[in-house]
């Protein structure tokens, strides 16, 4: 990893990724997304079973309740300023995504934020970018 | 045994997209993804066997890294994840009997990019914030703590929901300041649902290419002034998938 450019509390305040950084993110981004082409509109459409995939729904309850009261308790153990560990591994990898890196694509500022996971689980994001390049009609058409 | 196989719909493309040699899709092992063209519109598709299950981690990854990847060269309509169809022949019907609509999208959607802004509360910055603007909050914070849970229980309850209470209120009012702020600089905006309790904004832009740098600029400035107590994070550029649901082809 290249943990370089900035330290702490002199980085950016925010953190970039070219896409998502997490699962969560995935799921959050593209599902239940995108235009629905459903049997009604072509014949064609296969039903295929697809696993089932919870995004998560965010409901207050009781013990949403008890947990920030627990924050409250955690206020007088923890001294100000000192994070826990998610916290502390988010505010790095912010430090080193920010700035300027900024408008770039998303590649190397993707494969950095992937660094950092949402709780719910991870992958690597790591694989290439699969990018379809655009042939501009001027260009020679070669068939593939 | 034979296997049956379908063709995965990723999204709909200009017809000068081309995928690159590498690129590929989902599935284990993942398809190769190519384009089925029909006029001025395309689909970025790949094979599947219908008998598998798909939506596994890596499925949904490949699914998004395509539309992503594809969404910075040229603009693209994203298919809902999991949609199959028998073959080519009916990606050609499905582009023939939508072409136009599709292609009059892509022409919108041209130069354009989404962007997710995503922040999330310091627990304890939010907390002592909460504590501080609001005394019945401390009040019954005094009240609790050090306390065994048991004994405080009902104490416990009330002061999380204040606190739950407060954090819904401030993210209707941060998100609502981040749409204003970055309205004029977007050529749209969406508040999405949160996807956490700590969640403060969740919001997709979409955004012109030529105003990018602007746009981001502008993001650090918002979790600038929100350092400590936000985790502010920029998601992008993505296909999209926020503003494509007003082109559905239902109806």
């Amino acid at each position: 990893m290249t943990i370089a450019t900035n330290d702490g509390q002199a980085g950016g305040a925010l953190q970039r990724s070219g896409s998502s950084s997490g699962l969560a993110d995935v799921v959050e981004t593209v599902l239940d997304k995108g235009v629905v082409i459903d049997a009604q509109i072509s014949v064609a459409v296969v039903g295929i079973q697809l696993l089932e995939i919870n995004a998560r729904v965010v409901v207050a309850s009781v013990e949403t309740y008890l947990r920030f009261a627990q924050a409250v308790d955690r206020l007088d153990i923890t001294p100000r300023n000192q994070k826990g560990l998610p916290d502390l591994v988010q505010g790095a990898t912010g430090a080193v995504t920010a700035g300027k890196a900024a408008s770039g694509l998303g590649k190397t500022v993707g494969a950095i934020g992937g660094a950092v996971r949402d709780a719910v689980g991870e992958l690597g994001t790591d694989r290439e970018r699969e990018r379809p390049r655009r042939r501009r009609r001027s260009e020679e058409q070669h068939d593939e | 045994m034979s296997e049956e196989r379908g063709l995965f719909i990723y999204g709909i493309v200009p017809s000068d997209v081309e995928p690159t040699p590498d690129a590929s899709g989902v599935g284990d092992p993942p398809g190769e993804v190519t384009v089925v063209r029909h006029g001025r519109v395309a689909a970025l598709v790949s094979e599947v066997p219908l008998q598998g299950a798909l939506g596994r981690p890596a499925d949904l990854t490949a699914y998004q890294e395509l539309l992503d990847g594809t969404a910075t060269v040229a603009p693209v309509l994203p298919v809902r994840f999991g949609t199959v169809v028998t073959g080519p022949d009916a990606v050609v019907d499905l582009l023939d009997a939508h072409g136009d609509r599709f292609a009059a999208v892509l022409d919108e959607l041209e130069g354009q990019v989404q962007y997710v802004v995503h922040g999330r509360y310091d627990e304890s910055a939010l907390v002592q914030r909460v504590l501080d603007d609001n005394p019945s909050a401390a009040d019954l914070a005094d009240q609790v703590r050090g306390q065994p849970e048991e004994a405080t229980r009902g104490q416990r309850i009330r002061l999380g929901e204040i606190i739950s209470q407060a954090v819904e209120l401030r993210r209707e009012s941060e998100n609502r300041e981040l749409l204003d702020t970055l309205g004029p600089l977007t050529v749209a905006g969406v508040a999405r649902p949160p996807s956490n309790e700590l969640d403060a904004v969740n919001v997709a832009f979409l955004v012109d290419a030529d105003r990018e740098d602007e746009f981001v600029d502008a993001v650090e400035d918002f979790a600038e002034q929100r350092r400590g107590l936000v985790l502010m994070r920029l998601l992008g550029p993505l296909a999209p998938y926020d503003f494509v649901n007003a082109h559905q082809l239902a109806g």
